[in-house]
């Protein structure tokens, strides 16, 4: 099986450094952005397979970036998975809209969270 | 010739942290690469003066000739080595001419204060020929002298000075390189740590999330356990509660298992031992420990935190071995005490609230055998209604807690009767109008009896409408259909069955199989249908178990009317 690489966009250092740092540790490939922006161009670089993104992101939101890399042909099948601060709800056409599978709130457990992330790409592969 | 950097990092266990760190193979290789062409060779030394690493790409003449000229880096390492130690960390740079027209120039690495190693550039000076010394190293270490001089003319010369400058750069390079690694794996270890906090964060989180009263404990200690084990990663966590009035036996979850009978041995020493000590028990070495040598034979490791509440223990949360073959630290039992803290607080709860939910239920029961001791024959009434009005709850999928309100209505349901004059409740007699009046006015004065009582106010419905019809011919407000609440229209049926199955003053018990023909008849006018229709589907063996139990305690009562009569 290929490494998985896994985009993760957030503008705070140390939640990119412990959320890379679990899901490089579990064997997936991490690459990372600070903000909606950079997210954008990255994931159209990189097609990762999976996107982790915050909700609140300068230049664009967590719920921006997913809109636009939806829209776009090369990276319309890209899941996510939203972080967020502030309560936001997971309404159910977001799926359809943005690709966001699921949302987890800060702090979270990072190993709820690898444990999500494996259940989406399993969810996925299987799919496929 | 290979690399021999003896230990590359990635591939040491975690146990064994390095001490000294280790420059990186790849610096040196690309290093090495940008210097070649230039004709200069690299070579690190370990700080005892043996070679860690060898540009093997280099050209042969440099490998032929300075591999047997190592034996003169030594000497150089150890006079390197006294001038560091003399210099306090100052990087001093040494020049040696090690044969004749060929320069070896040296630096130590350091990392922070430490000595982690001595790199070496060698080059060709302008000077180098192949005179008669050069002839004699030659000849000493079996090179071929033509062929030397052929491959040096093939390399630039260089003065000291350029070497000097050369390796000062490389070697603040190697230290930056140095520094930058010691921050990543700073980072990383900040980042475990950080990504620890939040775990423990969310397990606090959740643990309190699950902490309601009416949640049973063994649920409550299941879920506290097995996220604990996660966070932890133990291969056993396990509870025991001694407390008299909540009480479990010793469960050990994970995939760590005891013996038969040994959770529970190892769950009384432990009580016996935190009674005594108060505070978290944490042994790392069970086979070398006195007490629970005995525990050796099926795991290494153990900790034990006591429930407490003031100076009385409750219980104790343990867990055996870690997962990933690591000790019990702090760590591990700060996170353990405060979920265990977080329990106890859970267990004085649910001790109270099981306290005054005993005392409520008790209050209840007495006054509902108050009120059916007014007339003996309704003896056990109350109780029966609500058990069959409990069990009708749940035949049509209410939620739990409104089928246990439902179960208080039927208890309650006649408690207005203690309104109600006597004469009026036990005649045998056919009653008069006015008497019939009174005799209607029971759920009203039951709605005013509790209406008081502020946890009660949910259950007056099921007091007050227990007489209505669903045709609207019932009393007192002759509500109909759906209009009329669930619990009165509950109540209603059951109240009506058992009415009919029993004595009364004034008739023998109907059969049950003509009870329920009846209720089949009534269902529409008198009785919501499709309570009507979940009751018709009771099997009939099942109403006499169900009624059993009360039967027993029935006869109780009677007697001791009986002999409150007699006396």
């Amino acid at each position: 099986m290929s490494v998985k690489t896994i985009l993760v966009a957030d503008d705070e250092s140390h939640i990119l450094h412990v959320v890379s740092m679990k899901l490089r540790n579990a064997g997936f490939r991490v690459v990372t952005a600070r903000d909606g922006r950079e997210a954008f161009e990255m994931a159209l670089h990189e097609k990762p397979d999976l996107l982790i993104t915050d909700y609140h992101m300068p230049e664009l939101s967590g719920l921006e970036l997913c809109q636009k890399l939806k829209e776009e042909p090369s990276t319309s099948n890209i899941p996510a998975i939203m972080l967020t601060a502030r309560g936001y709800q997971l309404e159910p056409h977001d799926t359809e809209k943005s690709g966001i599978l699921c949302m987890l709130s800060k702090p979270f457990s990072p190993r709820q969270l690898l444990q999500t992330v494996n259940e989406v790409l399993e969810k996925l592969s299987t799919k496929s | 010739m290979a690399a021999i950097n003896s230990q590359p990092a990635s591939q040491k266990p975690a146990a064994a942290r390095k001490i000294t760190p280790v420059v990186p193979e790849a610096v040196l290789e690309h290093l090495a690469k940008q210097i070649r062409p230039a004709g200069i060779c690299l070579l690190l030394l370990r700080p005892d003066g043996s070679l860690a690493w060898h540009d093997h790409l280099s050209g042969v003449l440099y490998e032929r000739f300075l591999v047997p000229a190592l034996k003169h880096t030594e000497l150089l390492a150890n006079q390197l080595r006294s001038l560091v130690s003399k210099l306090n960390g100052q990087s001093p740079i040494q020049v040696w001419d090690f044969v004749p027209g060929a320069v070896l120039c040296a630096a130590p690495v350091m990392d922070r204060r430490h000595l982690i190693g001595i790199l070496i550039l060698a080059g060709k000076r302008e000077d180098f020929s192949l005179d008669e010394d050069v002839l004699r190293v030659c000849s000493q270490i079996g090179l071929d002298s033509i062929w030397l001089g052929q491959q040096a003319s093939h390399v630039c010369a260089h003065g000291p000075d350029r070497l000097t400058v050369g390796i000062g750069l490389f070697v603040t390079m190697l230290s930056d390189r140095l520094r930058i690694t010691g921050l990543e794996e700073e980072l990383n270890s900040l980042s475990t740590q950080l990504a620890n906090t939040y775990e423990e964060l969310t397990l606090i989180d959740t643990i309190s999330g699950g902490m309601r009263v009416n949640r049973s404990s063994s649920d409550f200690f299941r879920q506290a356990c097995l996220e604990l084990m996660q966070v932890i990663s133990v291969r056993g966590m396990g509870v025991v509660l001694s407390n008299e009035k909540i009480k479990q036996e010793a469960v050990l979850y994970g995939d760590l298992s005891l013996p038969p009978g040994q959770v529970q041995r190892l769950a009384e020493q432990l009580l016996a031992t935190l009674s005594v000590k108060k505070t978290c028990l944490l042994i790392n070495d069970l086979k070398s420990d006195k007490n629970y040598k005995w525990l050796g034979e099926h795991a290494q490791q153990l900790l034990a935190v006591p429930l407490q509440r003031r100076d009385q223990i409750l219980g104790c949360l343990f867990a055996l071995d870690k997962a990933n073959g690591s000790e019990f630290d702090s760590v591990d039992s700060k996170l353990v005490t405060s979920i265990s803290n977080e329990s106890s607080i859970y267990l004085e709860n649910a001790i109270l609230f099981g306290d005054v939910h005993g005392l409520m239920m008790g209050l209840l029961h007495s006054l509902t055998s108050a009120v059916d001791a007014k007339d003996a024959y309704t003896c056990g009434h109350s109780e029966r209604v609500a058990l069959l009005s409990r069990h009708l709850a749940t035949l049509v999928a209410r939620p739990d807690h409104e089928v246990e309100r439902i179960y208080m209505a039927g208890l309650l349901h006649d408690v207005g009767k203690i309104g109600v004059p006597e004469t009026v409740l036990q005649k045998t007699g056919k009653l008069t109008p006015e008497e019939f009046d009174q005799m209607k006015k029971h759920p009203e004065i039951g709605a005013r009896i509790l209406c008081d009582v502020k946890q009660l106010e949910d259950i007056i419905p099921g007091v007050l409408y227990h007489h209505e019809r669903y045709d609207g011919k019932g009393y007192p407000t002759g509500l109909a259909g759906r209009d009329i609440p669930l619990m009165g229209r509950i109540i209603c049926l059951a109240d009506c069955f058992d009415a009919m199955t029993s004595n009364r003053t004034y008739r023998k018990a109907l059969p049950l199989e003509v009870a329920l023909t009846e209720i089949r008849r009534c269902s529409g006018t008198q009785f919501d249908p499709e309570l009507a229709e979940a009751f018709l589907s009771i099997p009939t063996d099942q109403f006499r178990s169900l009624l059993r139990d009360h039967q027993q305690q029935a006869k109780k009562l009677l007697e001791l009317q009986e002999t409150l009569r007699s006396a």
